[in-house]
């Protein structure tokens, strides 16, 4: 068993739409049934026995080793506590090798199950010993250590729960939700509209306790103090009791309180001045410790904060009942519990001092023995939900507070004796307001209900009819994706939003191209949504990125699938037949919106037609002739057809129905380019899918621009001695055909083509093209690059002239080295009334040459 | 024996708001001169030539005299120690830092004892003042010993560190150009501007809308270039080198040239830029590890460092670093070369006045030390004559090149802010040529900084300011809003509280929140938060102070105008409702009506050109003050009959009175009834005294817009017990 090749598909993926790893197993002979090898499922179930019941895969009813894999991968991740379900093993065309794929919530997570589950299959199959209980727990530390904090956790399952996209910033807790200018920023509670000015002045107690003071809220009088004299000073006018604090701390360190004499006060003071050189002296409020949460101008939560004790039974000692709460199964080491051990420290063994107790005191029954001053559940406090109990005038206060310190997201603490009463009735008062308050206490309290205060976070951020997301148009296909997605920009643009393109010639936010090269990948899509700038993304979808790391998105309002054609790069990944690729081309269709998305598909190409089962949306057929079967059904029960009607293109829906003159869409040069009305026809439809008006696609449709310069590569026309030059980057059978429809369409005295052949392609297609040439052209230049992508000097040109055999229109072949040198000796033999086809392979080099032969004259 | 003189001061005030003397807060003492009284300034030998000689500034005060030189001619001449402290103090105030001009000086009727009065931009600073200009006038007159020099520079260095820095302060002039008040809420740089509901913070080149976020991942520099770059943004490209056999293929990758550095460096050490050839980039390596962290290769980005200031979106300001060289003369050793070079510029300085710094070649000035030992020398190291040596790459970055920014590079800082999250936002990035696009020049944006020191841009080296205080306080505040929310001043000898409640309830029926602040309490809305009596500054001041308040009512007394002066600077209405004749504060030197009105006009001083002053008609004393009032006026009265009205209202003027059995809103001849007076519960028990406050406060609601039929409705349900 050998492990090849490891992905991780971070989006929907051929597979389905979890995130997944995938890998490629090689079996040998023998574990391509593990009935050939004994004893090992005995071993492996001694091992590991809770994974789950194997199933054959394929008709032969083999279960290979490569789907013990699988199982074991799935289910370490599963008994280590990560949510996944989905796993599965494939055969490929090559026997004994199976793609193997695993469903993760944490990429690192599925990574080491799978390297675990490795060992653990090595282990059976070598009787080695496997230490499960060590991997699951490695598991669960590693999950733990990187999956979402519980505060950050409760906001994002409350974004996803509203259909909010969302994507980690950085291995902590800071998310972006949605997409392009419309995305937002929360880092653990802090949202990106919490104020930096109003978090230092929430950092400052003296300044704090002023402004609230100005605002109405009771505080607790006090003052900062200059030393320690001055600290007794001021706890004299205060009054006893007092707390002594440091000025800017924070989590209770440093804090004394219920200071009531001058001994305790030095002792305070010297604790405070540990943590900050400030330290001030205020008031000491009798009661309970609230934390109210206040969320916009909301009181969300609340809930009352005991600090970490035990109670005396009159025979163990404290060190003991300190043990006996720890041993609750509740109370873990970290945050991911609803309770944290109760620390047994030096702070603990000071408190106890304070109440003439120590470690080994057998308290009486009933006696109340307190372990720390502060109540933070972090170091063994607890936390009793109490949301439904604060009056209203408790809650008033709250919100003021946060509002006059100018936080969005603030904890709020309370010291009083009840929050049924006002504050003003009891004495209490707020000593302090947080900012990035922890959520944990009202998540999930040790006692009492747990409150949604996830969703009252997002509903600040987004309303209910908000799900952050852009519109996002995504195009698959063999043929004619460049130039649709630049034409669905284009018509998006004209209605008015800044949009974000990507395709195979580079990432352009706003018209403005941002990164060139082949950019439709997923990476280069994220960048798209990510751009603060961008209102609508159209995103070019291409195999490789989809294979190599799934969609960068979970779902998308438009999907066009313009044709799928024979022989683009067949024979990659184990794909090996164009049904193979119409399943990789589908993932778009299958990710439209439920409901309100619409697939674009192409009706005259079965095989994209048969996608529309796959939509979950609705489709859109287009197709050249309205009489079509698929369009004609589809139309006849009253949905959405794009169709050649005959010197328009036309638009129609059960009564509805729109034409636009083929003569107004410049691109189709009055209709004659058969190829690019399709292109048209796919980005009027996905136009309409986003509700354009017919005007503005009108409109969009006239001053779309496809020349050298904005789509270089793209059916490219100049004029040379008479003669009408076409360059092109057509690569595979089909765009040829499409090309060669189009060339015929414009009247010529004679007809030339100037190609090449990549070697890269599969030899049945290099020939396929000059095939599809030769009963059209009359003179053919066939060239050879330095370039041969691995084939050997003048294999290429062997396999393009093979291909010329017995071309009816032919009357003269040359074979050139050097795409420039081709290009040349065209442009000597061209007449006034000739068309020349070039299709070119270096497409920025070869257009400036031609431009500059062309401007040369 | 020679007489021995001195100014005892009776009392301090720090007049926190408007006063009978300014409309700025100011300090006032009371101080009494003695047996200086009797000596005049001639009378004292000697005293002009040495005070003269001591603060020969003194020469710019030109005081009552009005001309040059006025003030100490007036100390030749003759003048008396009360108004030589004043200037004295004024004086030490502006050699400290803390420009300001007003000052009075004023006998009071008890002989010897005047009341000084200086502007004061800091209460401690001026005490501070205050307390070095009596002993140098009494060193002086004394003919002591006085450091003077020393003084200064004590009180430079108190006014340096707390009053608000010069960031801060160019923002809260900025908005004081545009009528925004300012209430500064701690002893640094946090300042309120605007008041209440209408008030947004600053503290320095941080705003109340810069989000805390945004500054965690400025504070991030790998995730800031990420996002800049996922956006497309050129930033210098990198990586971690683990060991020397990888540099070389990373330096390839990355492009070259390239600049290796520690990853947790400072100062430059260990640093080496704009390598090429693999021998180099090994070296380079080598130098970098043995600084004992992670090695960095870095696309090396030639060019200049530059700051652009972006606000809301836009490129506000922007400076260029300027690289220090010197010209060797085959004789100096460049210890020498750099003073007579690079420190005799003028521009060059120890304090953040000074554009540039003194560049020095001490041990704790690793940067400059670290560039020539890359070139091969030392501090003493004697360069040959023209042989030019780098001293700092990126010196200050002070130059002003605003104007010259390519409207690309522009656009991209401010992406760039945008994409972190920030409102305000220095930029840094390195361009040979600001005026071309980045990508043409390989330019990069190599930082984004949150609250960005904005100094640069008002005190650059070719002494061109931007306005970048206006850009902030724009960014904030919509044109034409002064942050200001209605404040309604009620003033007078009596009858107060009552027409304050009366406006308080009236306000909150037109449904705004009211904060009032009286003598029986601090209330916001009906909630009474403070009992006793909070007619002071304080109890004033905290109204402003609240985000929740739409509309401050706030009862000023005669004393505390005295002693604390106002706690707003200006006021939409003024509502003064008697002066009694008999009322007098002889603990203030205030014993005749026309001192009374002297206190009280400072309420209707402060009314905004669109405000109102509310004067009781019946009241002669309080009725002439409406030639005080910088808006309109609206009397009341009881006597529908009074001369004044009639007056006022033939001028198109407006005025509430009570006109047989109703209250009359009368707006030139025009007239409204707008209530009887029998619909007024309990109208049988309420004397004049009451009638009066409620006519005083519609007018008061009239003066707020507040409607007819809410001003209507809240006198008829009005309840007058509590």
């Amino acid at each position: 068993m050998e492990v090849s090749r490891i992905r991780a598909l971070r989006g929907p993926n051929l597979w389905s739409r979890h995130t997944t790893i995938e890998a490629i197993v090689q079996c040998t002979a023998a574990e391509c049934s593990i009935l050939n090898l004994a004893g090992f499922e005995t071993r492996l179930r001694a091992r590991f026995p809770e994974i789950d019941d194997f199933q054959s895969c394929g008709n032969d009813l083999l279960i290979p080793i490569a789907h013990v894999l699988e199982l074991a991968a799935l289910g370490l991740q599963a008994h280590a506590g990560c949510p996944v379900t989905f796993s599965q093993t494939a055969k490929t065309t090559t026997d004994g090798i199976y793609q193997v794929v695993v469903e993760y919530t944490e990429e690192k997570v599925g990574e080491l199950a799978f390297e675990l589950a490795q060992t653990l299959c090595q282990s059976a199959l070598d009787d080695t010993p496997f230490d499960l209980a060590a991997a699951l727990h490695q598991l669960r530390e590693l999950d733990e250590d990187i999956r979402l904090g519980p505060s950050t956790g409760s906001i994002v399952h409350a974004a996803e729960a509203q259909g909010i996209p969302y994507r980690r910033l950085t291995s902590g807790s800071m998310v972006q939700f949605g997409w392009g200018s419309k995305q937002r920023r929360i880092l653990a509670a802090e949202s990106d509209r919490t104020s930096a000015v109003a978090e230092a002045i929430a950092q400052d107690k003296v300044l704090t306790n002023m402004l609230l003071d100005a605002a109405g809220v009771p505080v607790p009088r006090g003052r900062a103090v200059l030393n320690a004299d001055d600290a007794w000073a001021a706890a004299e006018e205060i009054g006893l009791p007092v707390v002594v604090k440091p000025q800017d701390g924070n989590q209770g360190k440093g804090v004394t309180v219920n200071v009531t004499n001058h001994e305790q006060l030095l002792a305070g003071y010297a604790a405070a001045f540990a943590v900050s050189n400030e330290v001030m002296v205020e008031r000491y409020l009798p009661g309970h410790d609230y934390r109210l949460l206040v969320v916009g101008n909301q009181l969300v939560a609340a809930a009352r904060r005991d600090p970490p004790h035990v109670i005396g039974d009159g025979k163990h000692t404290i060190r003991q009942l300190v043990e006996i709460v720890n041993s609750d199964p509740r109370r873990g080491e970290g945050h991911a519990t609803s309770l944290t051990k109760i620390r047994f420290d030096d702070i603990a063994l000071t408190r106890l001092a304070l109440q003439n107790f120590s470690a080994d005191s057998i308290p009486e029954k009933g006696v109340r023995v307190v372990l720390r001053n502060n109540a933070n559940l972090s170091t063994g406090g607890t936390a009793t939900d109490v949301t439904d109990d604060v009056h209203p005038e408790v809650a008033a206060r709250a919100i003021e507070a946060a509002r006059m310190v100018g936080l969005d997201i603030c904890g709020v603490d309370v010291v009083c004796e009840s929050v049924l009463k006002p504050l003003e009735q009891q004495s209490g008062g707020v000593v302090e307001v947080n900012a990035a308050p922890g959520l944990r206490m009202h998540l999930q309290p040790s006692f009492g209900k747990g409150r949604a205060v996830g969703e009252a976070i997002i509903s600040t951020m987004f309303s209910k009819d908000e799900n952050g997301r852009i519109p996002l148009v995504a195009v698959a296909g063999t043929n004619g994706k460049t130039t649709t997605v630049r034409l669905i920009s284009h018509l998006i643009t004209t209605n008015g939003l800044r949009v974000g393109m990507t395709n195979s010639d580079g990432v352009y936010i706003e018209g403005r191209r941002i990164d060139t090269g082949d950019c439709s990948g997923p990476k280069s899509a994220r960048n798209v949504l990510m751009h603060p700038n961008v209102d609508a993304a159209v995103l070019e979808t291409a195999r490789g990125g989809l294979l190599r790391e799934g969609l960068a998105f979970d779902r998308c309002d438009v999907a066009v699938v313009t044709n799928m054609g024979a022989g683009d790069h067949l024979g990659l990944n184990y794909i090996s037949t164009v049904e193979d690729l119409a399943v990789l081309k589908r993932v778009i269709v299958e990710n439209v919106t439920p409901k309100r998305g619409i697939a674009v598909l192409n009706a005259e190409d079965p095989i994209v037609a048969d996608m529309a089962s796959s939509c979950p949306g609705t489709v859109t057929f287009f197709a050249n002739d309205a009489r079509h079967p698929v369009m004609r059904t589809h139309q006849a029960r009253g949905l959405r057809v794009v169709y050649v009607d005959k010197d328009a293109i036309a638009i129609a829906e059960g009564k509805f129905k729109h034409r636009f003159p083929l003569a107004d869409i410049p691109l189709t040069q009055n209709g004659a380019i058969g190829f690019q009305i399709e292109n048209a026809m796919a980005s009027i439809a996905a136009a309409w899918a986003l509700n354009i008006e017919p005007a503005i696609i009108q409109k969009g449709l006239a001053n779309f621009i496809n020349d050298a310069a904005t789509a270089p590569g793209r059916f490219n026309q100049f004029s040379y001695h008479g003669a009408t030059l076409i360059a092109d980057y057509g690569h595979n059978p089909d765009a040829i055909i499409a090309l060669v429809k189009a060339v015929k369409n414009l009247p010529a005295k004679r007809r030339l083509v100037v190609i090449s052949g990549a070697g890269d392609r599969r030899d049945q297609d290099i020939r396929q093209q000059t095939e599809i040439l030769g009963d059209a052209f009359d003179e053919v230049i066939l060239y050879q690059d330095q370039c041969q992508r691995g084939r050997a000097d003048g294999e290429v040109l062997d396999l393009l002239r093979q291909g010329l055999r017995g071309a009816k229109q032919v009357k003269n072949t040359q074979e050139i080295t050097g795409e420039f040198l081709a290009i040349d000796t065209a442009l000597a033999q061209v007449k006034a009334g000739d068309v020349c086809l070039i299709l070119i392979d270096q497409v920025d080099e070869a257009l400036a040459h031609i431009a500059q032969r062309v401007a040369a004259g | 024996m020679k007489k021995t003189y001195d100014l005892n001061f009776l009392k301090i005030l720090p007049l926190r708001g408007p006063n009978i003397w300014t409309y700025r807060p100011a300090l006032e003492v009371w101080v009494d001169i003695g047996e200086l009284e009797d000596a005049p300034s001639n009378k004292l030998p000697g005293f002009y030539e040495r005070l003269s000689a001591w603060l020969p500034s003194l020469i710019e005060h030109h005081c009552g005299v009005g001309e040059h030189g006025g003030f100490l001619k007036r100390v030749r001449e003759g003048t008396w120690a009360g108004h030589i402290l004043e200037h004295v103090t004024l004086e030490l105030q502006n050699l400290a830092g803390m420009q300001s001009g007003f000052g009075k000086a004023r006998e009071t009727s008890t002989r010897g004892v005047y009341k000084v009065v200086m502007r004061s931009r800091n209460e401690h600073v001026s005490r501070a003042c205050l307390a070095v200009a009596r002993d140098l006038i009494l060193a002086a007159i004394h003919d002591t010993a006085f450091d003077v020099t020393g003084n200064i520079l004590r009180l430079r260095d108190m006014a340096d560190s707390l009053c608000i820095g010069p960031s801060t302060a160019c923002i809260v002039n900025a908005a004081d150009d545009r009528n925004i008040p300012a209430i500064r809420l701690n002893d640094g740089n946090l300042m309120q501007l605007g008041y209440g509901a209408r008030q947004h913070r600053i503290w320095t080149a941080e705003t109340d809308q810069t989000s805390a976020i945004a500054e965690t991942i400025c504070g991030d520099k790998d995730l800031t270039k990420t996002l800049l770059q996922s956006c497309g943004l050129p930033i210098p490209e990198g990586c971690v080198v683990e060991d020397v056999a990888a540099v070389w293929d990373a330096a390839q990758d990355i492009g070259l040239p390239v600049v290796i550095k520690p990853l947790d460096g400072n100062h430059g050490r260990g640093v080496s830029t704009n390598l090429s050839k693999e021998a180099d980039v090994i070296a380079a390596f080598k130098l970098a590890s043995a600084e004992g962290s992670e090695v960095l290769v870095e696309r090396f980005i030639a060019g200049n460092e530059h700051r652009l200031l972006v606000v809301a979106g836009k490129v506000v300001a922007a400076a260029r670093g300027e690289s220090a060289f010197v010209i060797g003369d085959g004789i100096s050793d460049l210890h020498q070369l750099i003073e007579s070079q690079l420190n005799s510029d003028p521009r060059r300085g120890v304090t953040e006045e000074f554009p540039l710094n003194i560049i020095t070649l001490e041990e704790d000035h690793h940067t400059v030390l670290f560039e020539i030992e890359r070139q091969g020398y030392t501090p003493t190291s004697i360069p040959a004559a023209g042989v030019s040596v780098l001293i700092q790459r990126n010196g200050n970055v002070a130059f002003d090149v605003t104007d010259l920014v390519h409207p690309d590079v522009a656009a991209d800082a401010a992406l760039a802010a945008r994409i972190v999250g920030l409102d305000i936002a220095g930029i840094d990035l390195v361009a040979e040529n600001i005026s071309k696009p980045l990508a043409e020049q390989g330019g990069a944006i190599v930082e984004v900084n949150a609250g960005p020191g904005l100094l640069m841009h008002l005190n650059s080296a070719d002494g061109s300011p931007r306005p970048v205080g206006d850009a902030i306080v724009a960014s904030l505040f919509n044109d034409g809003d002064d942050g200001r929310i209605p404040i309604v001043g009620v003033s007078g000898t009596h009858g107060c509280n009552e027409v304050a409640h009366i406006i308080s309830v009236l306000v909150q029926l037109s449904g705004l929140r009211c904060g009032l602040a009286c003598a029986d309490g601090h209330y916001l809305g009906r909630r009474q938060v403070e009992t006793g009596d909070r007619a002071t500054w304080t109890g004033g001041h905290k109204l402003l102070l609240n985000p929740a308040v739409d509309v401050a009512v706030i009862q000023s007394k005669p004393q505390g105008i005295l002693h604390e002066g106002l706690p707003y600077d200006r006021s939409q209405v003024a509502v003064l409702t008697h002066l009694d004749q008999t009322f007098t504060l002889p603990d203030y030197y205030v014993a005749t009506p026309d001192q009374l009105f002297n206190v009280l006009r400072t309420v209707v001083d402060v009314v905004l050109a669109s405000g109102v002053a509310v004067l009781n008609a019946d009241d002669e004393k309080i009725a002439d003050m409406a030639p005080l009032c910088d808006g309109s006026v609206i009397f009341f009265g009881l006597k529908a009959e009074q001369a004044i009205l009639a007056e006022h209202r033939a001028k198109g003027g407006r005025a509430v009175f009570v006109q047989g059995q109703q209250v009359i809103l009368a707006n030139g001849s025009e007239e409204t009834a707008l209530i009887v007076l029998s619909a007024i519960p309990q109208i049988e028990q309420i004397g004049t005294e009451h009638l009066i406050a409620a006519v005083a406060a519609v007018a008061a609601a009239w003066a707020l817009n507040i409607s007819n039929d809410v001003i209507r409705a809240g006198i008829e349900t009005l309840t007058l017990e509590r």
